[in-house]
Formats: C-alpha cells, sequence, structure tokens
C-alpha cells in the first residue's frame, strides 16, 4: 500500500484532515505522517519535516504528498531534492487538500497503485462540482490567449498524425514568431489548445486524414500559420511530396485506405538501431525455391545439362575461396574454404550428375536432390556433421542459383558502400555483414528484438525493420535511412544527402561515469559477446560488463569444452575489468541458439522449450564445470565477479542455481528475468539471490505471446508495451523492496529514451552495446532522477506502446527527434 | 575585474548585517505584507536570521559552503512560511556551488550569487514582474555583474547591486502580484512595495555595507 505524507501550514488543519479521512477507512488505511508548522508554534511548513514525513511513510509502492498552499508546495518540492538518492516514488499532488485526502486515503486503502491514487484525488472535486452544477470544465483547460484573427484549416497527411516528432518540429516552428497559435481537432470537436505546448498538442489526438483547425493571433499571425500549414502539407517530412517514378517511398506504407485495424498491427517501418546513413540500395537476393519437376531431358540434353553441373560446381567454389581470401578472421577463412571444398565434392557433383544421366533430371533438380540426401546422413550422425547441414544448404543454393542464371544468394559481394535491403535476414547472414561496406539495414521482416536489430545496434548500423515496401524502391536507387525514426527518404536532394552526411558523422562519446543530470549514479555497463568483443568495451569507456555471454565458447563444438580451456577465455574478459563489475552468464542455448550437444533438434516449440538453465536438467555437469571454470578464473584476477543463470522461471530454479554456485565458491550470484513467471514472483526470487538482470528481449517476447523474430509481430513485441513496462516495474519493485540491485541488460537498455524510463523505474544499472552507451550516457546526464520517475510513472500508466514512447518524448526529450 | 577576495568572516559579517537590518525593519516588513499578504514577513526573517546568526557565533563557519549550507539549512526550518524555502534555496546553492573554501574572488562571488538566484527561480517559478524578491535580485545580479565587469572592486559592485536592488524593490509597488498569497488580491495588490522585494534589498544593503567598512 502506498503512503500518504500531509503537508500544512497548520498542524491542526492537517490533524483533522486526516482524521476526517481515516473516518472513512477505519483500521485499514493506509500510513500516514504529518509534516506540519514550522518550529514551535509557528504556522508555516519546513521541508525537513517533509522529507521525515516521507521517509516514515515510504513504501515501495510510493508517497503521495498532499499539500495545502504556497509554502507548503515549496517545502515539498525541496523535500524531494533531500530525498533524491531515494528509490522510493514520490508523487506531489495539486489535488484539493480535504476532498483530495479523503480520495486518496480511500483509494489508498484499496490497494490501488500511486498513480491511481494520484489522480483520483485530483479528481475529487468532481462530487462537489456536480452538486453545485459548477463542472463547467472538468477537462484541463489551456489558456489560449488572444482571439485569433487569421484561422486555416488542414488535413495531416503524415501516417501517424499529431505524434510527438511532428510536435516537437510544430511547437519549433512557429517559436520563431511572435504570434500565438492555437490547434483544434475538428474530428474530435475538442476544445483549441496552445501550440506552444507539446503535451497539449498530443492530447489533441490529431491523426492522419484528420482535419485540424489552426488559429493564430499576434505580429506575425500570418507568417505562423503559413509555417505551420507547410509543414502539415509536407507531412512534417514523413511524406514523399512528389516520389519520383519507378519508385516506393516507404512513407506511403500507411496509406488513407488501409483498414484501421490492419493499421494498428503494421504501421510503418520501425527504426530499430539510431543513426543516418546514405547510399545506394542493394537488394539481398531472394531465397531459392526447391526447383520443380520438369520432363525427362533427351540424351542429347543430358551430357550438355552434366557439363553444366561441373562448371558451375567449379564456379561457385571459385567464388568462395576468394571471398576465403578477402575475410579478416582465421575462423571465416577456415568455414568459407571448407564450403567451398564441398561444391566440388566428387561424391557430391558425381551423385547430381549421375541423376541427370540415368534419370534425366534438371541439372537443378538434379542438384538439390543430390544434397538433400547427404543432408539426410549428415543429420544422422548428428554432433558437428550436423551443424554442417546450414553450410551444405548454401553451397546447394549457390550451386542452383548459378544453373538458373540468378545472383548469388547471401549477402551482396560488394566493395563499395550500400544500404542492405532484405525480406528478412538470417543470424548467419547478419554475422558476415561488413560495416566497412554496408551502411545500413533495411528489412521487410524483422522486430525491434531480432537478429537484424540487435546486431546493426552492436555494429553501430541504423537499421529500419517492418518496411513492408522495401522491396519497391528500385535497386540502385539512393535512400537515406533514419534509423532513429523509421523513415526512408528514397531519390533525396543534395541538400539531404549533406546534411545527413553531415549528422551521421557526429559522434557521441561516453566520459565513464553514468548519471543523471542530478547526479543521480546509473552503471553504464558494456554486453560482451567473446573476449574478443572487449577491446570496444574499453574503448567505450564501459564501467564493467553487466552481461558477458559464454556462448562463444561452445558454438561451432561438437562437446563442451574443458575446464582449461572456459578459465583461459573468461580470464581474458575478467582481466580486462580489473577491480570492476563483470556479471558472467552461463551457458544459455535452445531457442534460436540451439547447441547439437544440449539441444533437442526437433522442439515443436523451440523457445518455450529446452533452453537456457534448463539445459542445465540435461547435462548438470557441464553447468558445475562451467561454474567450477568462473570460479577459477575470477579467483586469478581482481574483477568483481557476479555470475547469473538465463531464463529462470521458478524460484526452485534460482535456489538451486545459488546453491550450487556457493558449492564452487563464487559469492555474487543472480538470476535472468526473462519469464513473466520470474518478474511476477522477483520478490521472492530476489530473497534467494544476491542480484537480477532483466532481459527486456526475452521478457516481451513472453509477456506479449509474440515471437521476436516475427516482422509481423514487431509491434507487440515492443519494450515499450505498457505490459512489458508493468513487468519490468514490478522487478523494479521487488529490487527496492528487498535493497537487490536490479539490472537491465537486454536491448531496451541502448534505447536512451527507455533507459531514463528504466532508470525511473529504479533499476540501477544498463548493461549495452558499447556502441549505444555514448547516446544512454547523453539522454541520461540531460534529465534528473526525478524526471525518469516522473517520465516512467506517465509510461506505466500509458494505454498503448505509441502513447507510452509519446509520453516519454514530451517529459524527456521535447524538440530532441525533430 | 580586480584580483581582491572576499574571505568567510567577510560573508558571515553579511549575514550578521542582514540579521540586523530585518530586526531593525521587522514592522517595516510586516507593515508591508500586512497590506497585501498574512503579516508574517518581519517576523519570519528575523526569526530565521536571528537562528543563523546564532548558529554563526556557535560555531563559526571555516568554509564558504559551510556558512551558507548551514544558514540555508537553518532558515529552511526555522521560517516557516515561503521564505524558508525561497532563502533557504538561495543559500544552500550559493554555499553549493562556492565549495569548501575559505575565500572567494569576485568571479566566484558572482556565480555563487547567480547559482542561489537559479534556485530560487526554481524553488518560486517566478518570473520577471511578478512582484516578488526576483524583482530585486535579478536586477541586483545584473548590475553586481556589470559593475565587476567594467572593473570595479567587489565594494563598489555591490554598492551598484543595492542601488540597483532600491530601484527595483520600489519598482514592485507598481506591478500586480501572480504568485503567492498576495496573487489572491488580484488588482488590490497594485500600489503595494512586496515585502519579499523589500527584504532583498535589505540583503543587499547589507552585502553593500559589511564591504564598505574595511
Amino acid at each position: 500500500m502506498i503512503g500518504i505524507a500531509v503537508v500544512s501550514h497548520s498542524p491542526r488543519l492537517a490533524q483533522a484532515a486526516v482524521d476526517l479521512a481515516l473516518e472513512m477507512v477505519g483500521d485499514g488505511g493506509p500510513a500516514i505522517a504529518i509534516a506540519a508548522g514550522a518550529g514551535e508554534g509557528v504556522t508555516g511548513t519546513d521541508a525537513f519535516k517533509v522529507a521525515e514525513a516521507i521517509t516514515e511513510v515510504s513504501s515501495p509502492e510510493g508517497v503521495l504528498v498532499m499539500m495545502d498552499l504556497g509554502s507548503a508546495v515549496m517545502s515539498a518540492e525541496m523535500a524531494l531534492e533531500f530525498l533524491a538518492d531515494s528509490e522510493v516514488p514520490v508523487k506531489l499532488t495539486s489535488a484539493p487538500f480535504v476532498e483530495g485526502l479523503m480520495a486518496a486515503v480511500v483509494r489508498a486503502a484499496g490497494g490501488a497503485s500511486l498513480d491511481d491514487v494520484e489522480r483520483e484525488a485530483r479528481g475529487a472535486l468532481h462530487a462537489k462540482r456536480t452538486h453545485l452544477d459548477d463542472d463547467e470544465q472538468p477537462e484541463p483547460s489551456f489558456d489560449v490567449g488572444p482571439v485569433a484573427e487569421h484561422a486555416m484549416e488542414v488535413t495531416l497527411r503524415n501516417p501517424h498524425g499529431l505524434h510527438a516528432r511532428p510536435v516537437s518540429m510544430l511547437v519549433k516552428a512557429i517559436s520563431a514568431f511572435e504570434a500565438t497559435v492555437t490547434v483544434a481537432n475538428i474530428r474530435s470537436g475538442g476544445p483549441p489548445v496552445p501550440a506552444n505546448s507539446p503535451t497539449a498538442l498530443l492530447g489533441v489526438g490529431a491523426r492522419q486524414g484528420d482535419t485540424i483547425s489552426i488559429a493564430a493571433a499576434g505580429r506575425q499571425a500570418r507568417e505562423a500559420l503559413e509555417a505551420v500549414g507547410e509543414l502539415v502539407r509536407g507531412g512534417f517530412g514523413e511524406v514523399e511530396t512528389t516520389p519520383p517514378p519507378g519508385t516506393a517511398s516507404e512513407q506511403s506504407a500507411a496509406r488513407p485506405d488501409a483498414r484501421p485495424s490492419k493499421e494498428a498491427l503494421s504501421s510503418g517501418p520501425l527504426g530499430v538501431s539510431p543513426g543516418l546513413a546514405v547510399g545506394p540500395i542493394v537488394r539481398m537476393p531472394d531465397q531459392l525455391e526447391e526447383p520443380v519437376d520438369a520432363p525427362e531431358l533427351s540424351e542429347q540434353e543430358r551430357s550438355e545439362a552434366v557439363g553444366r553441373i561441373e562448371a558451375a560446381s567449379a564456379f561457385v567454389a571459385g567464388a568462395l575461396m576468394d571471398k576465403a581470401g578477402r575475410v579478416s578472421g582465421p575462423a571465416a577463412r577456415e568455414i568459407l574454404e571448407a564450403t567451398a571444398l564441398m561444391a566440388t565434392d566428387p561424391g557430391l557433383i558425381g551423385d547430381a550428375c549421375a541423376r541427370v544421366t540415368d534419370k534425366g533430371q534438371t541439372p537443378e533438380r538434379a542438384v538439390w536432390a543430390a544434397v538433400g540426401d547427404i543432408a539426410v546422413v549428415f543429420r544422422e550422425h548428428g554432433g558437428l556433421l550436423a551443424a554442417r547441414v546450414a553450410d551444405l544448404h548454401d553451397v546447394r543454393n549457390r550451386i542452383v542459383a548459378e544453373l538458373l542464371g540468378r545472383p548469388a544468394p547471401g549477402l551482396p559481394d560488394r566493395t563499395e558502400p550500400y544500404v542492405l535491403v532484405a525480406r528478412d535476414l538470417a543470424p548467419a547472414d547478419t554475422a558476415l555483414i561488413d560495416p566497412a561496406v554496408c551502411r545500413a539495414i533495411v528489412t521487410v521482416e524483422g522486430g525491434p528484438t531480432s537478429h537484424t536489430a540487435i546486431l546493426a545496434r552492436a555494429l553501430g548500423l541504423p537499421a529500419v525493420v517492418a518496411a513492408r515496401h522495401a522491396l519497391e524502391i528500385r535497386a540502385g536507387s539512393v535512400v537515406i535511412v533514419d534509423g532513429t525514426t523509421g523513415v526512408i527518404v528514397v531519390d533525396p536532394t543534395d541538400e539531404q544527402v549533406v546534411q545527413a552526411e553531415q549528422e551521421s558523422s557526429r559522434v557521441t562519446m561516453f566520459d565513464g561515469t553514468g548519471r543523471t543530470k542530478d547526479g543521480q549514479r546509473v552503471q553504464l555497463l558494456a554486453n560482451v559477446a567473446s573476449p574478443d568483443s572487449v577491446a570496444e568495451a574499453i574503448k567505450a569507456k564501459a564501467e564493467g560488463v553487466g552481461l558477458f555471454r559464454t556462448e562463444f565458447c561452445f558454438l561451432d563444438q561438437e562437446e563442451a569444452p574443458g575446464i582449461e580451456e572456459q578459465v583461459r577465455a573468461y580470464r581474458r574478459v575478467f582481466a580486462a575489468f580489473p577491480g570492476r563489475k563483470v556479471i558472467i552468464r552461463t551457458l544459455d542455448a535452445g531457442a534460436d541458439k540451439p547447441l547439437a550437444f544440449v539441444s533437442e533438434v526437433n522442439e515443436v516449440n523451440p523457445a518455450l522449450g529446452i533452453r537456457g538453465y534448463r539445459t542445465a536438467w540435461r547435462r548438470p555437469e557441464l553447468l558445475d564445470t562451467q561454474l567450477q571454470a568462473i570460479a577459477m578464473a575470477a579467483a586469478a584476477e581482481t574483477a568483481d565477479v557476479g555470475v547469473m543463470a538465463p531464463m529462470i522461471a521458478t524460484v526452485e530454479e534460482s535456489i538451486a542455481f545459488a546453491a550450487r554456485c556457493f558449492e564452487h565458491g563464487l559469492r555474487s550470484v543472480g538470476v535472468m528475468i526473462e519469464t513473466p513467471a520470474a518478474a511476477i514472483t522477483a520478490g521472492d526470487i530476489l530473497q534467494t539471490v544476491d542480484f537480477a538482470s532483466l532481459g527486456t528481449n526475452d521478457l516481451a517476447q513472453y509477456t506479449m505471446a509474440a515471437d521476436r523474430l516475427m516482422g509481423e509481430l514487431a509491434l507487440l513485441n515492443d519494450p515499450w508495451q505498457p505490459a512489458v513496462l508493468r513487468m519490468i516495474r514490478e522487478v523494479s519493485r521487488a529490487g527496492i523492496a528487498t535493497g537487490k540491485p536490479v539490472g537491465v541488460c537486454g536491448e531496451a537498455a541502448a534505447d536512451p529514451l527507455l533507459a531514463a524510463i528504466l532508470v525511473g523505474l529504479g533499476v540501477t544499472s544498463l548493461s549495452m552495446s558499447p556502441r549505444a552507451l555514448g547516446g544512454v550516457a547523453k539522454l541520461l546526464s540531460s534529465v534528473t532522477a526525478q524526471q525518469c520517475r516522473d517520465a516512467a510513472a506517465s509510461v506505466v500508466a500509458a494505454s498503448s506502446s505509441s502513447m507510452a514512447r509519446a509520453a516519454a518524448v514530451a517529459l524527456l526529450a521535447p524538440g530532441q527527434l525533430a | 575585474m580586480t584580483n581582491e577576495t572576499i574571505s568567510v568572516d567577510q560573508l558571515s559579517g553579511w549575514l550578521t548585517r542582514f540579521n540586523d537590518l530585518v530586526t531593525e525593519q521587522v514592522s517595516y516588513l510586516t507593515e508591508l505584507d500586512s497590506a497585501i499578504g498574512d503579516a508574517d514577513h518581519g517576523s519570519n526573517m528575523t526569526r530565521g536570521m536571528s537562528a543563523v546568526v546564532e548558529k554563526i557565533q556557535a560555531s563559526p563557519a571555516g568554509t564558504v559552503d559551510e556558512l551558507f549550507t548551514g544558514a540555508g539549512m537553518t532558515l529552511v526550518t526555522s521560517v516557516g512560511g515561503a521564505s524558508g524555502p525561497l532563502y533557504g534555496t538561495f543559500f544552500l546553492r550559493i554555499g553549493a556551488t562556492a565549495g569548501p573554501v575559505g575565500t572567494l574572488d569576485a568571479p566566484g562571488l558572482a556565480s555563487a550569487l547567480r547559482a542561489g538566484l537559479g534556485g530560487v527561480v526554481a524553488r518560486g517559478k517566478a518570473e520577471v514582474g511578478d512582484k516578488t524578491m526576483f524583482d530585486v535580485l535579478a536586477p541586483a545580479l545584473d548590475a553586481f555583474d556589470a559593475a565587476l565587469a567594467g572593473s570595479s572592486d567587489i565594494p563598489s559592485a555591490a554598492r551598484a547591486a543595492y542601488s540597483a536592488a532600491q530601484t527595483g524593490r520600489d519598482a514592485t509597488q507598481a506591478l500586480l502580484a501572480r504568485k503567492g498569497r498576495a496573487s489572491y488580491l488580484g488588482e488590490r495588490s497594485i500600489g503595494h512595495i512586496d515585502p519579499g522585494a523589500a527584504s532583498t534589498s535589505l540583503l543587499f544593503q547589507a552585502l553593500a555595507e559589511t564591504l564598505g567598512k574595511e
């Protein structure tokens, strides 16, 4: 239950109001503390007393502060500054003192949240107003200034209407003029609101197709109107005004004729990795379909067909060897060389040729079938051989593509910069992207937490997913990709290109100490996927490592690596952060990261199967070996090592994991909160371990029941979804209640706005791709802890993910997205 | 600009002199406040500042932040009315900006006072012409900075600030109150000097007089 602090000039007034309110609830009321009077018998308020009162009734659910007038408000605000280090959410309310207190006590006794209690208190005059026929303005009303001299009506063209970005553009545009401007939505019939207030404008709820009425008064009223009109007609830069023939603009994705329900799910491209890039479009070739059965070849055709297979296989092998000579890492080179050998494998090619000679199959069909047979054998062998099936299919696709005269599947082989456009990218493709030539990624499918998004953020490449019309853009067209807003400009003007290039060359650096504007510390840590990526984390001045993934040790292995090998690998990372925090995660295999020796190959629902900590059920000795290796590596280095388990769902698992860590002498033990089950029971789980780390990618996937890899579900699979944010809030509250740190190591931490919201919810550390540190640190240092808390409260209460994001923009970064 | 400095003892003297002035003028301040407020500004300021001076005498401050943090905290707990958090924030910010130093040079003093003004604005959300202490504090600090920029020494700059403060104080008479309890009076607040503006003018009088003596 929340606590209530009552601030008044007069102790007698406060006591009487409290007595009156408590009559309503009897014994079960909330904790109430009074801060009234200043010193002996002095009428007034004292900020210290207010701070004491808040502390006295503080609970993890928060404290509502009711105030009478004047200095009470200032003293309460000052008290919040004294309590800036506290994690407890505190809200000052403008509610009427007596009625509001009564409403608040009643709602709080019923267990309502701080936000709900506050809203109720603020609306407490409603009954009195209605009784006295005095409710002329129940809606918040705005001072809209002098009577308008000029007015016009315009229709909104941009896909999402007056959302955060257009609103900040509008506010900025009118600020240049000596004029008072108001905006009203004709569809909704709402009252005009001042156009210099971003929150008021967002409240207008104007959507695409709505006609809004704009009115202006003042010396430059006409000029201001013209400027606004131009913005609206230009779709706030989100609509291509004149798409060049033969090109498709992404902004037309949300056409007026689209049905609203459809639009809600598929509304437009999503920026998932910030940054701006310019370049010509190169399309990722589509996947090959299995060749259809064709009539038998004639005898003459057969010998010619055999020749074509041999030529194609030699060509593909040559191309692969060529590529092997150009890649940098030895691992990648070896893989390519091995694949090249497969392409000319006499067994494989011989079998394919025999199918042509003996059965008269077409060359493409023969190659397809020959590979199919070998793949079955590979799979039956299991282990390493089974893992090579993907390479076998790669070879098949390349040869068949060559036979059909189509471009080689897989990433375009280019040395000049380009923007990659694909239907979707497989993890194997994304892993090969070279950020030196690939400037940005645009996919038709994919969501904010898909591989594409994660990899793009790790590489620092701007990326836009769910761009449904991307494949209609003519190959070779130059585009500007804005990975922050999701906007793609096709065939931009020279001026736009220059501007985008200037913008993209600006880099934000992190100074190594994460904090809010008012100095509240927030540890900013790096996610590290292998010892090789440590250098980047150090360069980005990460304060430590919040997620050290250990899968690299196990990938491409037939069996788990030995203890010495693991110790060596872990020590390399620990040694890079002497005396600093490094949180290492035990093996997280399964689902989209299958490993032959722990994963079931044919799970119907791999995301709900044997994955994460569950693999230890099958192979408990693997976990023990790993924990032992971690303990030995930690003992040999000075890093402050914490160890955590992925995919915990129950308190029992958490207890069992902690016990095993203790057996190995590991003293700082945590778990990842990635399942709704763990989030809801976080309070109990945290009693059994030292810390928790929120994996927001999986938490979003499981909370929303939406596959991370499906583009169509991108909007559901969004950490801004209020349901996901409330899950996170539960966990932060549990952290505050138990005094255990709660961090976030999912992609949510890399989104600067969302990072600030997470801080506002009570998260104590954020771990992300090293490249994201600068942007997150910058935004955090521009907002106070109180702003974060206020924004978090609004965002959690939002009715949709877009409202949540809009509220965050309005409260934390007004104007920044313009 | 000059190379001279102002010591923590001189700054303590400033606060002591401010206490003397509000005590001398207690009935004047109360009279102003009874016209447009709740008639307690004189007694509130006297109570607060005498508590501050008592504290200074009991344990003299060694550094500037100790002096002003102590003064700010004391005002917050002892004044009661809006002047508590307002003057309290003013002094707390001065202390925090100056830091643990024994003396301040002219730019140091100027930036500490500026930070104090920022605190008052953040706390009271007052703007120019709202008929508040801001209407004295802001022009006084502008004059102080301008004087320093024109190579005046600190005592001359303080005199310039006091002069601007008096002008600012008198100008509040014609204003319509938009903050605090006086704002409930609407038009009727016109024709009276704002009591907070008056006490702020005394603050600069105290500074000018303290530095002028030496």
